[in-house]
């Protein structure tokens, strides 16, 4: 009996405590999920770890115009879920007042496994991407100093911080750390080709040649689960013009003309491809790569086949490719409630 | 007895955990604060540097009105009379000659204590520069962290020059890692002790140039404009630490 209540005394002091100290993280019932064969994720970090009401704030931050200058665009403007968080299916897109920006926006998807963002992988750390967007004079054109104070005039989200962090006014690290919340939420791991892996479906025949030619010849650069390796190529665009790429960060001559490999995941709905948004099909890409790629001083060797430059690819192969890329789209993650505001 | 056991139990629970809560802070009785203050000085005649005054720059030959001067200052540690180095957690600070006493910083629950010298780092940590969104002086907010290059700008200096092409210029220097790292933690020794009680606030005065940037560099009719890490950001700073001066200490 004596020990009962004295285990009871602890577990109920514990609970304070741990109440106490934890009040201001929320109720931590959300969590990264994702399947077995991806490795582990390098974000939330145990400074800003992932809660319903954390990424609920995020969710609304991420949907709400309010980071932009004249409250007109959104990150979601750009970044819309029925494309796996890619723009809607335009080359380049659109910011304030009409002015439109240099690179295609990529897909935001399985952020938490990724350590450096944008094509020309500049910036180094996911709490720190909406910096990009939003004072880019191009894009949300909103200074961060205004930002915070707009959201300081605004009680509907003055309670959301307070409920989120614990904290009575809001400050830019909050709002970053919302919005990474929500990001690295974005976890796409549940296409076909996942099911196939989790042994829950099987590749039609065209799919799974398809599977072997590309691990045979994409897979270096796309390579599995994530569909990227993360490094920076050149892959033999023929018109490169202006943009240097990854060389404009690190300013060495042998990055000039680099971008990162993007992943393949939701390759279906993330079109137009490449950093500009050249391509308007998987069959454009896939020709690019078996007839039409150019030689340059950068270009990446893994697409170098002997004396020739490009990837030897059979109209059959192509065809088994594509039918293989499109066991990559996430139908469940494009639709999923959740991640919907 | 059994009540004192549970006594006991509870007492060393509620101890672990105040201590978890607390692990952060550090709680020095006599602990108190001392000034850094940094006057800013143009070139060798030791003339007052003031913004939003033509100045001529004794190098270059050339004349500018600066509009804008902030720098980083990081990472203090005092060396105490026993030859250790207390480090001051979290200190970082933005020296900014655009508003009125930006060039008086404040060191905060500095223990009580005899101190000998204090380092400094000009510039911020590659830590910091890599560890997503932080707080205070280092808010991205603050307009000195470049969004498309993740990294602090260390060193901004802009302003009006009549003989750059585009009438201004535009200096953000920085770059945290590699060859061409800017921040350089410097030493400085003092002439006496400086005793901190936790009742008086001791001071420290440093003496910066912030013409010692253009020594070696290119004439602003030539290069007015640098706005990422490199050689030029490197060697610019470089020289505008190497002119940072220790002046005195009052207790």
């Amino acid at each position: 009996m004596i020990k009962k209540a004295k285990i009871s005394w602890t577990f109920l002091l514990g609970i304070f405590v741990w109440m106490s100290c934890s009040k201001d993280q929320g109720s931590v019932d959300y969590s990264l999920r994702y399947p077995d064969y991806f490795p582990a994720p390098i974000y939330p970090t145990a400074r800003n770890p992932i809660t319903k009401k954390g990424f609920e704030l995020g969710r609304a931050l991420f949907h709400d115009p309010i980071l932009s200058v004249d409250s007109t665009i959104s990150c979601a403007s750009c970044h819309s879920q029925g494309h796996a968080f890619a723009d809607q299916n335009v080359s380049l897109s659109t910011g304030v007042y009409g002015r439109v920006g240099p690179r295609n926006s990529p897909s935001i998807i399985n952020t938490a496994w990724q350590s450096n963002f944008m094509w020309d992988g500049g910036v180094n750390h996911i709490e720190v991407v909406p910096v990009a967007p939003i004072t880019n004079h191009l894009e949300m054109d909103e200074s961060i100093k205004n930002l915070v104070y707009k959201l300081n005039q605004n009680p509907k989200y003055l309670s959301r911080f307070k409920q989120a962090f614990d904290v009575e006014k809001v400050d830019d690290q909050k709002v970053f750390f919302a919005l990474a919340q929500y990001m690295s939420m974005l976890v796409s791991a549940d296409a076909k080709y996942d099911m196939v892996q989790q042994g829950k479906a099987t590749f039609t025949s065209d799919e799974a040649l398809g599977y072997t030619i590309f691990n045979e010849k994409c897979g270096s650069c796309h390579r599995e689960p994530l569909f990227t390796d993360y490094s920076y190529s050149n892959n033999g665009l023929s018109i490169i013009g202006m943009d240097l790429g990854r060389y404009t960060v690190t300013l060495l001559d042998q990055d000039k003309h680099k971008f990162k490999v993007p992943t393949l995941r939701n390759i279906q709905f993330t079109y137009p491809y490449m950093h500009d948004g050249r391509f308007s099909s998987i069959a454009q890409v896939l020709n690019h790569y078996s007839n039409d790629m150019a030689s340059h001083e950068n270009l990446d060797q893994r697409l170098v086949n002997g004396d020739k430059v490009g990837i030897a690819l059979t109209i059959e192969d192509k065809k088994h490719v594509e039918a293989f890329l499109k066991t990559l789209s996430d139908f469940t993650f494009i639709s999923d409630p959740k991640l919907s505001e | 007895m059994k009540l004192f056991n549970k006594i006991l139990v509870v007492a060393l629970f509620a101890i672990v955990a105040f201590s978890s809560c607390k692990k952060d802070e550090i709680i020095v009785a006599t602990a108190g604060k001392v000034g850094i203050n940094i006057d800013h000085v143009w070139g060798s005649t030791n003339e007052e540097f003031k913004m939003k005054t033509e100045l001529l720059h004794p190098a270059l030959q050339e004349k500018m009105t600066f509009n804008t001067f902030r720098y980083y200052v990081s990472n203090v540690g005092m060396r105490a009379k026993d030859g250790s180095l207390v480090i001051l957690p979290e200190s970082y600070y933005i020296v900014d000659l655009s508003i009125d006493n930006g060039n008086e910083l404040t060191l905060e629950n500095v223990p009580a204590g005899e101190y000998t010298g204090v380092e400094i780092m000009f510039g911020v940590d590659s830590l910091k520069s890599v560890s997503g969104a932080q707080t205070g002086a280092l808010s991205p907010a603050e307009g000195m962290f470049w969004s498309w290059n993740s990294g602090y700008i260390m060193i901004k200096a802009e302003g009006k020059a009549p003989t750059s092409i585009t009438g201004d210029f535009v200096f953000h220097l920085g770059g945290f890692k590699g060859e061409n790292k800017v921040q350089t933690t410097k030493t400085f020794a003092f002439d006496k002790s400086l005793v901190v009680n936790g009742s008086r606030n001791a001071e420290i005065y440093l003496i910066a140039n912030p013409a010692k940037l253009w020594h070696g560099a290119e004439k602003l009719a030539t290069k007015s404009n640098q706005k990422a890490p490199g050689v030029v950001a490197k060697s610019m700073s470089t020289n505008f630490y190497g002119g940072m001066l220790f002046d005195r200490i009052d207790n």
